[in-house]
């Protein structure tokens, strides 16, 4: 063990004196963690999507209805879109894209339609006797026609009558909104979700009708969590394994080809203790990291996510883990450039795979079979219910299968790890 | 009687159907610098990693210290007991002088202490300075420090001087050489002639595997080395044909030189009253067999500055 501890002390004073190590292993998660804080936490002002409104619908003096009005400023209401008039005489999709300009974005555009007032008014009007024939008819047969003399029977079904002959003879009508949208768009399908939103909304207020469901929104955690803390756990999860999975092995690699393992192959120190050296100077570098992440998301983002004892263990055994992956790797690849070739190709689609940036519920199915294979995904998952959730069973489900994986990746890449010549 | 301490009998290591090293078999005493000396790919750090339990033998026996390299609970024996200056020494690049030894010092229960080391290879002002920082020849000094640092009765130093520029080489052999004086065991590997005759008071050439001779310097140039040559600076054609007329072995070269190979000091003699009797004043010279006519006569090829064969 003591011999442990000095391949420890050794590595990891000669990683935080490396530069490049340095920056790889803390400062470069650091860095992302502004970059993903400044876009999910809404400082410094996210812009509302930019849609350009045609308003076909005029009056006779060329003035757009009042009804289309309304709607383009229920829009604005939302907060979601910057609405943007386009004149009712141009080719609405030139004109967007001249005014956006070459790196204007996406085209996002909604038509509103002539007769647009005409048709909704008529449409809601004919709707509405509809729905008072429709209740007049089914109350009358259900409930009182029975109460009725012979008379007043026919008096009532007469009237229904003449309800249902009037109700046919309107002239009813859609209002026609059109939205046109780029298919690269990744926002096209909130975008088309808002706009659909409103124009039920529109319609629900012309016919009069009013919510019966009441809608409430709460949190699944106790403590109030911002989007940032969510990411938190990924982004250290993420870098703890790039910490083992290129660091490591670049690292590893590198002693190997200038000898510096065969040398100390040379004095009684075991593979073992070599092993067990580089595994807790990957736990200290992870803890730190872990440290530095959450020190800045409390100072810049005011973040209230907090490591308990679970989240600790489960960052020495990823650590571990990932520092199995790393040796395995470094024994089976000889020179640098492939090792860290190889680490990069491994790493940065787990990374991305594996729900650490973004819900695996975005992926495609297949995608989400695949990212039940990769280690990565338990520890994220494992790290997060720790850190925010505090779901035991997440925790310990995660747990389990990332002490399973640790076992058999250290025990892989000592197997690997070459402490005698051919 | 000499105390061996390394004993090697038939030795074979094989990678598939090369034969690195074919059944070798020699001895080494306690307190003398061994020497194998031999081109790159003719088996000495093979030989030499077997003896540090590093790399398996295929065949034959090698012991050091009278432990076994074969087996592993002797292995960890021979560890604790030998000092090893590998083949292109690295240390860790951010770490100090003193922290790089003390790394490799801290594998040990007995060792000395690291500024004991740093003082012994004369580094006392380079204590506090990365490795990476450090000149090629300095490198390597740290790389003896390192296999000083547990008190080695026997000290494996794999060509030490290789890619070092002729001050730094000359200050390694220095070092090699106060190791001698302080008693070590030294196994040196070289493919330098000069320095294993410098060195060594034993050497071993060995080459595709095998060794073709060893012995101490002296006894080698004596066996192999061919005879001296007298050289008379400008002494011109008649005098070449005179002493060719009357010992034989006289040859002109194209400065117009006389060499004449003289077995000893009888015959270097008369070839000088020759001289005399010409009336000739001319510059003497005494060319002596070296270990480099010896590989050459053993070998049939020299060694480049590269360690291939030439």
């Amino acid at each position: 063990m003591n011999r442990s501890i000095i391949i420890f002390k050794a590595v990891t004073k000669n990683w935080m004196r490396s530069r490049s190590g340095l920056f790889f292993s803390i400062m470069f998660p650091v860095l992302l963690l502004l970059v993903f804080g400044a876009i999910f936490s809404g400082q410094g002002g996210a812009s509302a999507t930019g849609l350009f409104v045609q308003n076909l619908d005029r009056d006779a003096n060329e003035v757009a209805t009042s009804l289309s009005t309304s709607f383009i400023e229920a829009l604005n209401s939302t907060k979601f879109f910057d609405v943007k008039d386009v004149p009712v005489d141009a080719d609405a999709k030139l004109y967007a894209r001249d005014a956006l300009g070459p790196l204007g974005g996406n085209i996002r555009i909604l038509i509103i339609g002539q007769d647009f007032q005409d048709n909704l008014v008529n449409g809601t009007f004919k709707v509405r006797v509809g729905i008072s024939y429709t209740t007049l008819n089914t109350t009358y047969y259900q409930f009182f026609k029975w109460n009725l003399n012979e008379t007043q029977q026919q008096a009532f079904e007469q009237g229904l009558q003449d309800l249902q002959l009037y109700n046919e003879s309107l002239l009813g009508g859609q209002a026609s909104l059109t939205l046109m949208l780029d298919a690269s768009d990744q926002s096209a399908p909130t975008i088309k979700n808002v706009v659909l939103s409103v124009a039920n909304a529109f319609n629900y207020q012309m016919i009069g009708a009013e919510n019966v469901i009441d809608f409430n929104e709460e949190s699944v955690t106790s403590t109030q969590f911002s989007a940032v803390d969510f990411y938190i756990p990924g982004i250290i999860a993420a870098f703890i394994m790039t910490n083992g999975i290129i660091g490591l092995t670049a690292n590893t690699t590198e002693f190997k080809r200038r000898g510096i393992i065969k040398r100390l192959s040379i004095t009684p120190l075991t593979k073992m203790d070599w092993i067990v050296g580089n595994v807790l100077s990957q736990t200290l570098l992870n803890l730190m990291l872990t440290a530095i992440i959450i020190v800045i998301g409390w100072i810049v983002f005011n973040v209230q996510v907090i490591p308990d004892i679970f989240a600790v263990i489960l960052i020495f055994l990823g650590s571990v883990m990932f520092s199995g992956i790393g040796m395995l790797l470094s024994g089976l690849v000889k020179d640098v450039e492939a090792a860290s070739a190889i680490g990069n190709a491994i790493a940065f689609p787990m990374m991305f795979l594996s729900g650490t940036y973004f819900p695996m519920d975005f992926m495609p199915s297949y995608l989400q079979s695949f990212a039940k294979v990769l280690p990565l995904t338990y520890f994220s998952e494992g790290l997060r219910s720790a850190m925010i959730l505090k779901y035991s069973e997440g925790i310990f489900s995660n747990m389990a299968i990332v002490i399973a994986l640790a076992i058999g990746f250290i025990v892989l890449g000592s197997l690997v790890t070459r402490w005698k010549e051919k | 009687m000499e105390k061996v301490v390394v004993e090697v009998n038939s030795l074979v290591k094989e990678y598939g159907s090369l034969k690195a090293v074919n059944d070798v078999s020699f001895e080494v005493y306690e307190g003398e610098v061994f020497a194998f000396l031999g081109p790159n790919g003719a088996g000495k750090t093979t030989t030499v990693e077997i003896l540090e339990g590093i790399r398996p033998l295929t065949g034959g026996s090698a012991n050091v210290f009278g432990y076994d390299v074969s087996k592993r609970e002797d292995v960890k024996e021979i560890k604790r007991r030998i000092g090893v200056l590998p083949q292109e020494f690295n240390a860790l690049d951010k770490l100090s002088v003193k922290e790089n030894i003390d790394l490799i010092g801290g594998m040990y229960e007995k060792k000395l202490e690291a500024l004991e080391v740093i003082k012994l290879l004369d580094l006392e002002d380079k204590t506090n300075d990365r490795f990476e920082n450090l000149s090629g020849g300095l490198k390597q000094r740290v790389g003896v420090a390192a296999a000083l640092v547990n008190d080695p009765q026997l000290v494996f130093l794999d060509e030490p001087t290789t890619g070092l520029d002729p001050k730094a080489r000359r200050e390694v052999w220095a070092v090699i050489e106060n190791l001698k004086r302080l008693g070590k065991t030294v196994f040196l590997t070289t493919h330098y002639m000069e320095e294993a005759q410098i060195l060594a008071d034993r050497i071993a050439i060995i080459n595709k595997g095998k060794i073709a001779v060893i012995g101490s310097p002296q006894e080698l140039i004596s066996q192999h080395g061919g005879l001296k040559v007298l050289i008379i600076r400008k002494g011109g054609k008649k005098l070449a044909e005179t002493l060719q007329d009357k010992y034989g072995g006289t040859t002109l070269n194209h400065n117009r030189d006389v060499l004449v190979k003289v077995d000893d000091v009888k015959e270097m003699w008369q070839a000088l009253s020759t001289l005399t009797e010409m009336k000739m004043d001319k510059e003497i010279e005494i060319q002596t067999p070296s270990i480099e006519d010896v590989f050459l006569k053993i070998v049939g090829r020299t060694i480049t500055e590269e360690g291939e064969l030439k």
